[in-house]
């Protein structure tokens, strides 16, 4: 069984690389599906890693997104960078896990629960008023605009979207499997017991938040090398947390695959109902939300974890 | 035997997502039997009435033209009817993309009609030059859009500058001795309000106007009883206010209430809709709102169009002329290029006169953008009485409002 796992870790990559061979990715809408899926998954365990394994609801997962992304527009726009630069793109995500550091240390150090969610999202608010009256610097409210001529297909965002997304699975698993996730889990079980155990909870709560925010900016930044076109209200969109808060949430938060399961059934359950549903579609997404949280309240995984339960109940 | 099961429904479930988000390349490689534009446009979200207005005004254009048995295409050496599709682009910038994305990836539509708002329609031609589909765009000032030196796309709007000499050629056309005096700008906290703010300074200027005032109202705020008491207490006596239509309901409304008398309020944005005037009532008369055409104005087929609109939705619109001359031309354009080619539509595009939409005559200029004059309206019982373009005003005289007291 391990070892067919194993298998699969190694078989879907692959074939996943495989896919702009077969499809063309200038006219297939599904290379497109797959990128923005990859983004959607990424972010989800940026936001796992916090909300899911360490248990400090984050709302301002969207200011980490959207500042990889002007870092990126910023950067190009006064020539240091250029397309699709591999330093550009670190750059968004060292910027966003600095950015988290500086403003983990006092929030998380001062705030628990909901008043920590709710001074992340001051935090997001800060950022997206800031970027719209930072006149040239930020392009003020209508962004900054990128030149679309070194654009020639989506093949390249696709394979980055591919090895960040791999990068963010890598990263949960060797966390979860080392001491660190051990610490993650005893502060999100309980924190008093784990402070007694010696484990240094401000410090494990920032590292969380920076990795997550390490992420997230990478996302953000690659987007922003997608959309050319990096405006506030695009890229500080609430938007960029609550999905994948959601689809963490379905799919099952603090697993390594929870959130994999629930960014793809909500990414496809979007598009159909989009589809299907032109002009009523966000009621049946709204609709769709509710009765998994109603019906799953461990996500989409719980529901393979109470099978397993049921059959060791029966053979006991 | 379960397991098995278990792989046989997750293959069978994505064999079905692959079916549906790839549509077969037969499509293309058939005989061309219709003509296909798509259109990516908010029909949820805060300017879902927009999109509203802007998908009915398209889908009346391409009726009329199916109705005369489509456009004539001289590369299949018949008329082809035209199919009209939309996408949902839901209100957002990044949604609107991936909208833009379905129409040309799903829907292989060959060419693309506007979204509306720059938010959106800059990032939907970023979108088309990417994928090399022409984009038939307009509502994004020329200032936003220029930059991108799109080579897949073309604009008809009226320029910034011109919008905001509006009030201002209003304002002078009064006799000296009733003019208002003091002038405030009353924007909302946003990129249509930022950009605005700027253009109404340097108009204020040429026209030797001085800015008594200047505020920022925040977008969606409940209460401007601050700010409203700032502008009494420094004698204001005309306005021009930008902001969505409920912002412009609540600062009428507590206008009112502190007694605050302005002769002269220009809005832009919020005051020109039909739920302006439904919230306020008789509150509304004397208020000026910004408009982009008038069913009243004497071109052809604009008083066919507005009853039309009236009929189905019992009011009235300034904005579908817009949105039916802009599908009128993107259709004269596919029948003056013989072919569906988007490089050669848009070379239409920009050499052809365009003789007698609703909106009148329209001409590009080599940059690919086509201007229109922005114009004036006074709200008068329920009705849009169009105060500039002069010529246009049909004899209407404007109103400066008595103090609310001397109201009937």
């Amino acid at each position: 069984m391990k070892h067919k796992k194993r298998l699969l870790w190694i078989i879907i990559p692959i074939a996943l690389a495989l896919l702009p061979l077969i499809f063309d990715p200038e006219s297939s809408y599904l290379i497109y599906f797959l990128y923005m899926t990859f983004i959607y998954i990424a972010l989800t365990q940026s936001w796992n890693l916090v909300g899911g394994y360490t248990g400090q609801v984050s709302l301002g997962h969207y200011a980490f997104f959207g500042l990889g992304a002007y870092v990126v527009a910023i950067a190009w726009s006064r020539g240091l960078i250029n397309f699709l630069s591999p330093h550009g793109m670190l750059a968004g995500g060292l910027g966003a896990a600095i950015l988290a550091i500086l403003i983990g240390i006092p929030l998380l150090s001062k705030l628990r629960g909901d008043y920590f969610a709710l001074g992340t999202l001051g935090l997001g608010e800060i950022l997206r008023l800031a970027t719209v009256k930072g006149g040239a610097f930020t392009g003020g409210p209508t962004g900054i605009l990128l030149s679309v001529a070194s654009f020639t297909t989506i093949a390249p965002h696709y394979y980055i979207g591919l090895v960040i997304t791999l990068l963010a699975l890598g990263a949960t698993w060797t966390i979860t499997k080392s001491h660190i996730g051990l610490a993650l889990v005893a502060i999100r079980d309980n924190e008093a017991v784990a402070s007694a155990s010696g484990v240094n909870i401000l410090k494990f709560k920032v590292f969380a938040l920076a990795a997550g925010a390490f992420i997230a900016g990478l996302c953000g930044a690659l987007h922003a090398n997608y959309i050319f076109q990096i405006d506030p209200q695009g890229f500080y969109s609430l938007n960029w947390t609550l999905y994948p808060v959601l689809m963490t949430v379905l799919g099952g938060a603090g697993t390594l695959f929870g959130p994999v399961i629930g960014a793809v059934f909500l990414s496809i359950g979007f598009e159909l109902a989009r589809y299907f549903l032109p002009e009523i579609h966000p009621i049946f997404s709204g609709l769709l939300m509710i009765l998994a949280i109603m019906f799953l309240p461990n996500g989409l995984i719980g529901l393979r974890l109470r099978k397993s339960k049921r059959a060791i109940v029966k053979k006991w | 035997m379960k397991e098995l099961r278990n792989i046989f429904c997750i293959g069978l479930f994505l064999v079905l997502v692959l079916t549906f988000l790839c549509p077969s390349a037969m499509v293309q490689a058939a005989e061309k039997k219709e003509i296909i534009i798509g259109a990516p446009i908010p029909i949820t979200g805060n300017i879902a009435m927009n999109g509203g207005e802007e998908k009915w005004a398209f889908e009346q254009a391409i009726k009329d033209a199916n109705a005369k048995g489509g456009i004539f295409i001289k590369q299949y050496n018949k008329k082809l009817p035209i199919k009209f599709i939309v996408e949902d682009a839901e209100s957002d910038p990044g949604k609107a993309v991936a909208a833009t994305e379905r129409l040309v990836k799903i829907d292989k539509v060959d060419l693309l009609l506007s979204s509306c708002t720059g938010n959106l329609v800059v990032p939907v031609a970023m979108a088309a030059e990417k994928m090399k589909v022409y984009y038939h765009a307009s509502s994004c000032f020329p200032f936003l859009w220029r930059p991108g030196n799109y080579k897949w796309s073309t604009l008809y709007f009226f320029e910034l500058p011109q919008g905001a000499d509006v009030p201002f050629d209003v304002l002078t056309s009064l006799p000296p001795a009733e003019r208002p005096k003091k002038l405030a700008l009353l924007m909302e906290d946003s990129a249509d309000g930022r950009a605005f703010d700027g253009g109404l300074r340097e108009a204020a200027k040429k026209y030797k106007y001085e800015v008594a005032l200047s505020e920022f109202l925040g977008v969606g705020a409940k209460d401007y009883s601050a700010q409203i008491l700032k502008l009494k207490s420094q004698g204001i006596d005309s306005g021009v206010l930008l902001c969505a239509d409920t912002d412009a309901i609540t600062f009428v409304r507590q206008s009112k209430e502190a007694d605050f008398n302005i002769k002269y309020l220009h809005g832009n944005k919020g005051t020109v809709s039909n739920e302006f005037y439904s919230a306020l009532g008789k509150d509304a008369d004397y208020v000026l709102a910004d408009g982009l055409w008038s069913p009243e104005w004497p071109y052809p087929k604009a008083k066919e169009i507005g009853d039309r609109y009236q009929k189905e939705f019992h009011r009235d619109s300034q904005a579908i002329g817009l949105y039916y001359a802009l599908a009128q031309t993107l259709l004269m354009a596919i029948e003056k290029a013989g072919t569906v080619d988007g490089a050669k539509v848009r070379q239409a595009v920009m050499t052809t006169p365009f003789k007698g939409t609703v909106m009148g005559d329209i001409k590009y200029k080599p940059d690919g953008v086509a201007v229109f004059i922005n114009g004036a309206f006074q709200w008068w019982e329920g009705k849009l009485k169009t105060v500039f373009p002069f010529e246009l005003s049909g004899g209407w005289k404007l109103k400066l409002a008595p103090p609310w007291k001397e109201r009937k």
